[in-house]
């Protein structure tokens, strides 16, 4: 099935690292112009994000809509640990990711048992009542919120005042290396598992492997890369509150992100953040002013369109007889699609045997 | 013949814009303001930003009539007639956006100064902002008393913050007090969940010691966007204060009134903070039920009996927007006119200087459209001279009932029983 | 700890709690003949109370007059969004259907705030205003009114899943629509008669509801969030699980937030579901 696109490794790796070179030399252009510097921030992390919820939504199959918790843990513990103890912001992101993790893998303990939208209820329970929690918890702040302490600005404090550029990289270094990794991820006999899980979790069972504690493993890089990017989002806000590193629609616009570009993908999240991102923000600037929310007229169609004729998400698109013709002959094809199959995973577990 | 008479008003007007120093009277003074217009509060930053246009289009046109600053001719005298440019940014009530228009309106729009922000929290992140860019940032709205205790140089706000709104319904039960054998004692807090409701509820609570005639009853809070508050209510029921101090929104507000009707609970009078008790849709959907809430308010049409100018500007912007002001509007009309005062007088965008001026700013009361007492910032930058008047709803009418040098209509305590 | 008391909070909380339940019955028909859950419930029943509100004003029509024309009306609401959006989602996968369901609530709530802006709208001075008192008990008549209301419909519902012919097709066609269709039962009418059905259970709460609560765009999210769980907590698809999960979570959060705390009353509510999936993974009366 990859035959053809086997004999062009060197095209699709060409075409990547000139697709990096120029998002790496894009703030030379966008630097002074924090509206479309910021824009690029944000697709960044919300691809972090949506590569993130994929782990377990998209490889495992496990649709959660309360993906929010975890970023908003990230963002809360690295704040609160440099506001109440001075810990460094970047250990305050080894420290947001461990406990998102771990706290997913919590939530999971129960969770995991359910299937379907049993699974999908018990996420958002959980994730709003952690809000409403915080809502009224005086030691995180309440409902005000915290500030990060204003420091001197450099990569030591993860602070950067004048020139953002420094946080578009590190958004962007976020993204390869997330992206990286569940490139390997998928290809790993993880990932197969992962993917068999998603299909038939019994099948799974029934080979000797067990489906929570895969899940779990899921579970616990999915929280940690969300949690790692609430940490960013803290830095580059330097304020947190339930609202805005909690609410339910953060859960939500992860998720969607996600689908819209296709579960399961590697370039799925990237390509729904890339869509949506920008469709929010023009939107906003256009539309706005009018107090009748155009924009989410447009954007709540454009979802419901997006459903009727691309059901598998934009991706869906790249899955179209001309595209695939095309991305054939570019050696791209088993980038962006290949789904490891089955087989693969009875291989493996021969092999283990 | 006629091309020379044209020509020579507009040489000597360049010439007396040359004459003027570094600002030329062609250069207009740009100021960023941050409102949320998109989402669900939408219509309130509207409102909001179109005090802050009233102000402009006052201070930019010729207002003979209007006395007071800036309305008789046009621009700012101080910069030889400089109009001023509104640029305004939506922020969505969102912190993070906020932050971001900040920088772009400072950056790639070159604003002299900030001014918003509605949103408590918006205003924290964007006046960050401001602060490290050291750009002027004055807030007609923001309430949070936080604020204003974060030690920054460019903020500035000329509402009283949500701390000194607390104050004045002390000040209020004590005056009351004063002419009573049998003295209000007991007082419960019902908040809403939000930063708004809960800085109250604190504000409140840190109160007792200085009223000391006055006890703490219960302290309810809800999550805003509840479907019924049938279990506060039985617990402000069993709790029997005397009076019911409020911060709920619009919607919680009528299911809160319509709850105390159905069980007839009968407190001797319920204060609010903010206009949610005397609104429009509380007046629509209540009827006579809405009568003898009281609303502690920052402004209200009544006092234009006192001081022609607030019928005036009502009457304009009723004109000009089709719609009735409220005391948000009115709130960021009188910010935006004191950062005007201060940048005039600084006689340049300089932001140092406008700092400077602002920092310096003493404005009467009979300037501002407020009941205060004049505006003047202490080193935090919270103006000191504001002053609270509490409304009543009579006959369906909100009619401003204290302080009594500003009453129009009579006080009616305590509420009479539910009919 | 009075008796009245507990009467008063068991009372509002059974009021509140039919509301619930009818909503999320309406919710559970859906899903359970044809699993797909509906992300845009709470939306119907913004409209079905905008129509009510309406209906008021328009015409001084009472809520309890426009009851069964409002849920007429979302019968057909519900008939024309299968038709039109849900059948050409069918073949897709639960994502697609989450996700158009969820399109189509973003899309309802600012088409709501577009027609009608932001603000709140409420019914005054409706025939079920007033009060009742028995003894020290308040029954406030709205409540009354949705309790009898509510307990009507889903009587009503009941009556026609599993007492009439075309509730037997209904049931078939949730079963197994393959073997359903060689009996000559269209599934696809099937499925628009469960969209229709369930969205004027739900046009019925939102009646009920407009005499004493208001109306703005986004309603749905204050109620329909614990319509989902009551939904889970009982089962998907069973509709006397989400009523009997409906009427807990009613009383669970009046005497969580009179005991307890009002600012936190949902999270009893949260935890309660957890703990019966824990036990019961298919919630109360789930199909095993």
């Amino acid at each position: 099935m990859t035959g053809t696109s086997r004999a062009y490794p060197v095209v699709a790796l060409s075409g990547l690292l000139l697709l990096l070179g120029v998002l790496l030399a894009l703030p030379l252009y966008i630097a002074d112009r924090p509206f479309e510097l910021r824009m690029a921030i944000l697709i960044f992390l919300f691809a972090v994000m949506g590569q993130g919820w994929n782990v377990l939504g998209g490889f495992a199959g496990q649709v959660s809509i309360g993906h929010g918790l975890y970023f908003g843990l990230g963002a809360y513990t690295a704040v609160l640990l440099a506001v109440k103890f001075g810990v460094n912001p970047w250990l305050g992101m080894l420290a947001g990711t461990a406990l998102a993790s771990l706290c997913g893998v919590l939530v999971g303990i129960p969770c995991f048992r359910l299937r379907g939208h049993y699974f999908v209820i018990a996420t958002l329970v959980v994730a709003e009542s952690v809000f409403q929690v915080f809502t009224v918890w005086e030691w995180v702040g309440s409902a005000v919120g915290i500030e990060l302490p204003v420091k001197s600005e450099g990569w030591i404090n993860f602070q950067f005042h004048r020139d953002k550029t420094p946080y578009y990289y590190i958004a962007l270094t976020m993204l390869v290396v997330v992206t990286a990794g569940l490139w390997w991820l998928r290809r790993s006999r993880i990932g197969f598992l992962l993917r068999a899980i998603r299909d038939d979790e019994e099948a799974v069972r029934s080979l000797g492997f067990s489906p929570h504690l895969y899940k779990s493993l899921a579970m616990a890089i999915s929280a940690g890369i969300l949690g790692a990017a609430g940490v960013f989002h803290a830095q580059y806000v330097l304020f947190v509150d339930p609202f805005s590193v909690l609410g339910l629609h953060i859960s939500v616009m992860v998720a969607l992100f996600a689908i819209l570009g296709g579960t399961g993908t590697l370039a799925g999240p990237i390509l729904g953040a890339a869509i949506l991102v920008p469709l929010s923000e023009y939107s906003r600037v256009h539309f706005s002013g009018s107090g009748r929310n155009v924009d989410l007229l447009i954007y709540g169609f454009l979802i419901m369109v997006i459903a009727v004729y691309r059901p598998d998400g934009l991706m869906g698109l790249l899955r179209s007889r001309p595209v695939l013709t095309m991305l054939d002959r570019l050696g791209l094809r088993s980038v962006l699609l290949q789904s490891p199959h089955i087989k693969n995973i009875r291989k493996g577990n021969s092999h283990a045997a | 013949m006629f091309r020379k008479r044209r020509i020579i008003p507009v040489v000597v007007a360049a010439a007396l814009a040359l004459a003027g120093g570094d600002v030329l009277a062609a250069d207009p003074v740009k100021v960023g303001a941050l409102y949320p217009l998109s989402g669900q509060v939408a219509k309130s930053g509207e409102d909001t930003l179109n005090g802050i246009r009233l102000a402009i289009e006052i201070i930019n046109k010729d207002y003979p009539d209007l006395k007071m600053p800036f309305a008789a001719g046009e621009g700012l005298p101080g910069l030889n007639g400089a109009l001023i440019e509104l640029v305004a940014a939506d922020h969505q009530g969102s912190p993070e956006i906020g932050m971001a228009e900040a920088e772009r309106l400072i950056v790639q729009e070159k604003v002299a100064a900030l001014i918003g922000a509605f949103h408590s929290s918006v205003a924290a992140t964007s006046s960050q902002v401001a602060e490290r860019m050291g750009t002027p940032y004055i807030s007609g709205e923001s309430e949070a008393s936080t604020l204003t205790e974060r030690g920054y140089r460019w903020f500035f706000r000329t509402t009283p913050s949500s701390r000194t709104q607390a104050r004045d319904f002390f000040v209020f039960l004590r005056d009351l007090n004063k002419n009573r054998d049998a003295p209000i004692k007991t007082i419960a807090v019902v908040h809403e969940n939000t930063l708004w409701g809960q800085e109250f509820a604190k504000s409140v609570a840190g109160y007792f010691k200085e009223f000391s005639e006055f006890q703490p009853s219960i302290v309810v809070g809800y999550q805003q966007g509840t479907s019924d508050v049938t279990s506060e209510v039985q617990r402000l029921i069993a709790a029997k204060p005397d009076v019911v101090f409020h911060a709920s929104y619009d919607a919680e507000a009528i299911l809160f009134a319509r709850t105390y009707k159905q069980f007839n609970f009968n407190p001797q009078g319920v204060l609010a903070i903010g206009a949610a008790f005397g609104s429009n849709a509380f007046r629509d959907a209540l009827g006579p039920d809405a009568n003898y809430f009281l609303v502690r308010e920052h402004w209200s049409r009544d006092l234009a009996d006192r001081n022609p100018l607030v019928g005036q500007v009502a009457k304009m912007y009723r004109e000009r927007f089709g719609k009735d002001m409220d005391g948000t509007p009115a709130r960021a009309f009188t910010a935006m006119m004191v950062l005007a005062d201060a940048i005039n007088r600084a006689g340049s965008t300089e932001p140092e200087k406008i700092r400077a001026a602002l920092a310096a700013t003493r404005m009467p009361p009979e300037a501002t459209i407020m009941p205060w007492e004049g505006v003047q910032f202490d080193e935090t930058g919270q103006n000191t001279l504001t002053r609270g008047i509490f409304v009543q709803t009579l006959d369906g009418v909100p009619k401003m009932v204290w302080p009594a040098e500003l009453a129009v209509a009579k006080l009616v305590w305590p509420r009479p029983v539910w009919r | 700890m009075s008796d009245q008391l507990i009467a008063q909070l068991v009372v509002s909380g059974l009021g509140m709690g039919f509301i619930f339940a009818l909503i999320a019955i309406g919710l559970t028909l859906i899903y359970g003949v044809m699993e797909v859950v509906n992300f845009a419930h709470g939306e119907f029943l913004m409209i079905g109370m905008y129509a009510s509100y309406l209906a008021y004003v328009t015409w001084g029509a009472d809520p309890v007059v426009s009851l069964p024309f409002i849920a007429l009306l979302m019968f057909v609401f519900g008939v024309a969004v299968y038709y039109l959006l849900i059948r050409r989602v069918l073949t897709g996968s639960m994502h697609a259907q989450i996700f158009a369901t969820f399109g189509l609530m973003v899309f309802l709530q600012a088409a709501a705030q577009f027609f009608m802006g932001a603000d709140y709208f409420a019914i005054q001075n409706s025939w079920l205003s007033g009060v009742i008192t028995i003894g020290d008990v308040v029954l406030p008549m709205p409540q009354i009114a949705a309790v009898v209301g509510a307990s009507l419909a889903t009587l009503l519902l009941y009556a026609l899943v599993f007492r009439t012919s075309l509730g037997r097709q209904l049931r078939a066609a949730a079963q197994d629509a393959q073997a359903a269709s060689t009996l000559g039962i269209n599934p696809s009418t099937m499925y628009a008669l469960a969209w229709g059905f369930g969205s004027a259970c739900v046009g019925v709460a939102a009646s009920l509801l407009s005499n004493f609560y208001y109306v703005f765009p986004r309603v749905g999210a204050v109620f329909v969030l614990l319509a989902y769980v009551a939904v889970a907590l009982g089962g998907f698809g069973s509709i006397h699980g989400a009523l009997v999960a409906g009427l807990l979570i009613g009383l669970l959060q009046v005497a969580m937030g009179f005991f307890v705390s009002s600012e936190l009353k949902f999270v009893p509510v949260y935890m309660l579901y957890l703990a019966v999936v824990l036990l019961r993974p298919r919630g109360l009366f789930g199909r095993m």
